[in-house]
């Protein structure tokens, strides 16, 4: 096991930068998760660590060795690929043993080291099998075995749950964490899936064009976000973001006034806040609830009512015609057509400026 | 079965019935097409199988009937008596099989190199192989002549072998398979410390070991049915190929039809067994090939 180090990674592909002074510190035995919106530069990333894409510029550690010249057998870590690149002409025994006949491990301790993989992975009976007998389930574990027999210093997947139906896909995630509370093993995960970073992830790289929005465990990601950006792309439904009319200093923070209605008192810092307008509000719809009519800050009438069971999403158009997405109840009465009155939790809002930085309530 | 059922590009289709009919006689015309085609092209065959087990006096007589009055093996141990074809067969199988492997080798690790490695050159290379392509061997086979004479080689099965090794086609058809190769997998070998020969030998080829087949059957059956470049290579009788030996089998005894039709069954009877053995790959390789042609 060891730390894995990036300064300043840069990466072009011709003309076309696709990732520009990428740094980040992950420790030893860390689920780290990349998360952005395809064509980011996520899988770029993690094929940089592991040997299979060169570094244009900045240096990659992995332990306190410099691994960026070195390689990809060498570096001592195992990838899992999308669509698995399982040998079709080999057993599943023969997929996994394959790297470690290569090295030159003795056969005993190569067939002590499959046998040990397939235990944990339960597909003992599947050994004999070829990747074309398999099922998606299937051979995505005996890809995950490929790369546990090397008792890598990182576990490196790459969307290994993508190709997996929904059902599967959901219990191969817990799977997986409990193969990472076993092991202990440094695993990087990279994905576009937001549910399986903050799932996942003792932190979370948040990524998007050419660079590191953010890196921080799942709930600072979710509940500080570092910028607009992150803010919208993470947490599902999305963020509510209102134009903002004015700000006014009460007691030293913020209050919102948002066009055409109410003003809402935030916790944020007034003196952190850039002069000048173009502020963008920022809430979640869980810190929207409807309220008894007349009783809300807000005044709208719902558009949609979405019942997802355990709450309810009620689409809310304001009087000045923008549309807020705020929560109820499971059992919520709302129907679509209904005024509908709302109160927002002050100390839940972030603010955006034009830049896009985020400001938030003092912690 | 429900309406629901059947293909939605058929669907679109109105009156599938009336199309299904004008199919079926298209098909009809197209069997017999083919029927006429294949007889017309097994005549030649029968005619010389028939002739070879003529007595030679049937054969003179012309009578020529379908069928020999009398059925005779007297050609066939007349040539294993009188004439050196047991050699010609040696040297026919020992040039054609190590032309075939030799062919399969190299090609595969030329194109693996054309299709996987990053070298400067290569799209020149790769163009250069594809103009080798478009030049029949007859247009070379003075330079070869004069190569292997200057060699000393004439006469000898390095003679006979060597020109016949450059099979641009198969360079080709190995290149496309390898460039159809997702690259995950090339990436996961190499994360499994495996090197380029590795990779080759040990992934590549193994992934469909179709292809190489379907290459080397065309390959064999090119150079076993060889007769310009080894009729020039060797002209001394210890080290002709079958085709070329059974021209000296109508050099010596006149036009004896029998036991020239009898040597012309020999001669063609391994690449007889192997397209029977391996008829589908043989099909296959034919595509393969024209695939690079179309
Ligand atoms: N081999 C390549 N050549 C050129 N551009 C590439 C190559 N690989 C990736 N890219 C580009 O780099 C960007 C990042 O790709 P990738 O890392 O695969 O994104 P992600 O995995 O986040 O979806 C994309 O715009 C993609 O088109
Ligand atoms: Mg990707």
């Amino acid at each position: 096991m060891a730390d894995i180090r990036l300064a300043n990674v840069s990466k072009r592909f011709g003309a076309v930068t696709v990732l520009e002074n990428v740094s980040m510190e992950i420790e030893s035995g860390e689920f780290i998760v990349f998360l952005g919106p395809s064509g980011c530069g996520k899988s770029t990333l993690l094929r940089m660590i592991a040997g299979l894409e060169a570094v244009d510029g900045g240096q990659i550690h992995i332990g306190d060795q410099r691994v960026d010249h070195l390689p990809p057998s060498q570096r001592g870590v195992a990838m899992v690929f999308q669509n698995y690149a399982l040998y079709p002409h080999m057993t599943v025994t023969q997929n996994m043993s394959f790297g470690l006949r290569n090295i030159g491990m003795p056969a005993q301790e190569i067939a002590q080291r499959v046998a040990d993989a397939a235990r944990i992975l339960e597909i003992e009976q599947l050994m004999d099998r070829r990747p074309a007998q398999l099922s998606g389930g299937q051979r995505q574990r005996v890809a995950i075995g490929r790369a546990i027999v090397r008792e890598p210093k990182a576990f490196l997947l790459d969307e290994p749950l993508s190709n997996l139906d929904a059902g599967l896909r959901v219990r191969t995630r817990v799977e997986l964490a409990h193969l990472h509370q076993r092991l202990r093993t440094t695993m990087i995960f990279v994905t576009h899936d937001q549910i399986e970073a903050m799932t996942l992830a003792d932190r979370i790289v948040v990524m998007n064009n050419r660079k590191v929005e953010q890196i921080g465990t799942p709930m600072d990601v979710y509940s500080r976000p570092a910028s607009r950006f992150v803010a919208a792309f993470v947490g599902s439904p999305s963020m509510n973001f209102l134009p903002v009319a004015g700000i006014t200093d009460v007691g030293g923070r913020a209050r919102v006034e948002l066009a055409g209605a109410a003003a809402i008192q935030t916790g944020i810092p007034t003196r952190e806040l850039p002069a000048g307008n173009g502020l963008t509000f920022g809430v979640r719809p869980e810190a929207v609830r409807v309220a008894i009519e007349g009783k809300g800050m807000l005044e709208g009438t719902t558009d949609i009512v979405e019942r997802l069971g355990d709450r309810t999403l009620a689409h809310v158009r304001l009087a000045d015609g923008t549309v807020l997405v705020a929560e109820d109840a499971g059992k919520s009465t709302l129907q679509a057509g209904m005024p509908v009155s709302l109160t927002v939790d002050g100390t839940a809002t972030h603010l955006f400026d034009v830049n896009e930085a985020a400001y938030h309530a003092a912690a | 079965m429900s309406a629901d059922a059947i293909p939605s590009s058929q669907a679109m289709t109105a009156e599938p019935s009336r199309r299904d009919r004008s199919l079926d006689l298209v098909g009809i015309v197209l069997s017999i097409v083919t029927l006429v085609a294949a007889l017309a092209s097994f005549f030649p065959i029968y005619w010389a199988i028939i002739t070879s087990i003529k007595p030679d006096g049937e054969v003179i007589s012309g009578s020529n009937t379908l069928w020999p009055n009398r059925i005779t093996f007297d050609s066939y141990i007349h040539i294993w008596n009188n004439t050196n074809i047991a050699i010609w067969y040696v040297n026919s199988m020992v040039t054609s099989l190590i032309i075939t492997a030799a062919v399969i080798v190299s090609s595969a690790g030329c194109a693996y190199a054309l299709s996987q490695l990053d070298f400067p050159g290569r799209r020149l290379i790769y163009m250069l192989i594809l103009a080798c392509f478009m030049v029949p061997m007859q247009a070379l086979i003075v330079n070869h002549f004069v190569l292997m004479a200057q060699f000393k080689l004439l006469n000898t099965w390095a003679g006979i072998i060597l020109p016949q090794l450059i099979v641009p086609v198969v360079i080709i058809v190995y290149k496309q398979f390898f460039d159809s190769v997702p690259k995950e997998f090339r990436e996961a070998a190499m994360m499994d410390a495996a090197g380029h020969f590795k990779i080759l030998f040990r992934v590549y080829l193994p992934m469909n070991w179709g292809v190489t087949a379907a290459l080397a059957i065309i390959t064999f059956i090119g150079a076993w049915n060889a007769f310009l470049w080894p009729f020039l290579a060797a002209t001394g009788e210890a080290t002709m190929t079958v085709p070329v030996g059974i021209t000296q089998v109508k050099d010596a005894y006149g036009i004896v039809y029998g036991k020239l039709m009898a040597s012309a069954v020999v001669a063609g009877l391994p690449v007889a067994i192997v397209y029977l053995i391996f008829q589908r790959r043989v099909t296959q390789a034919i595509m393969l090939s024209a695939g690079v042609k179309g």
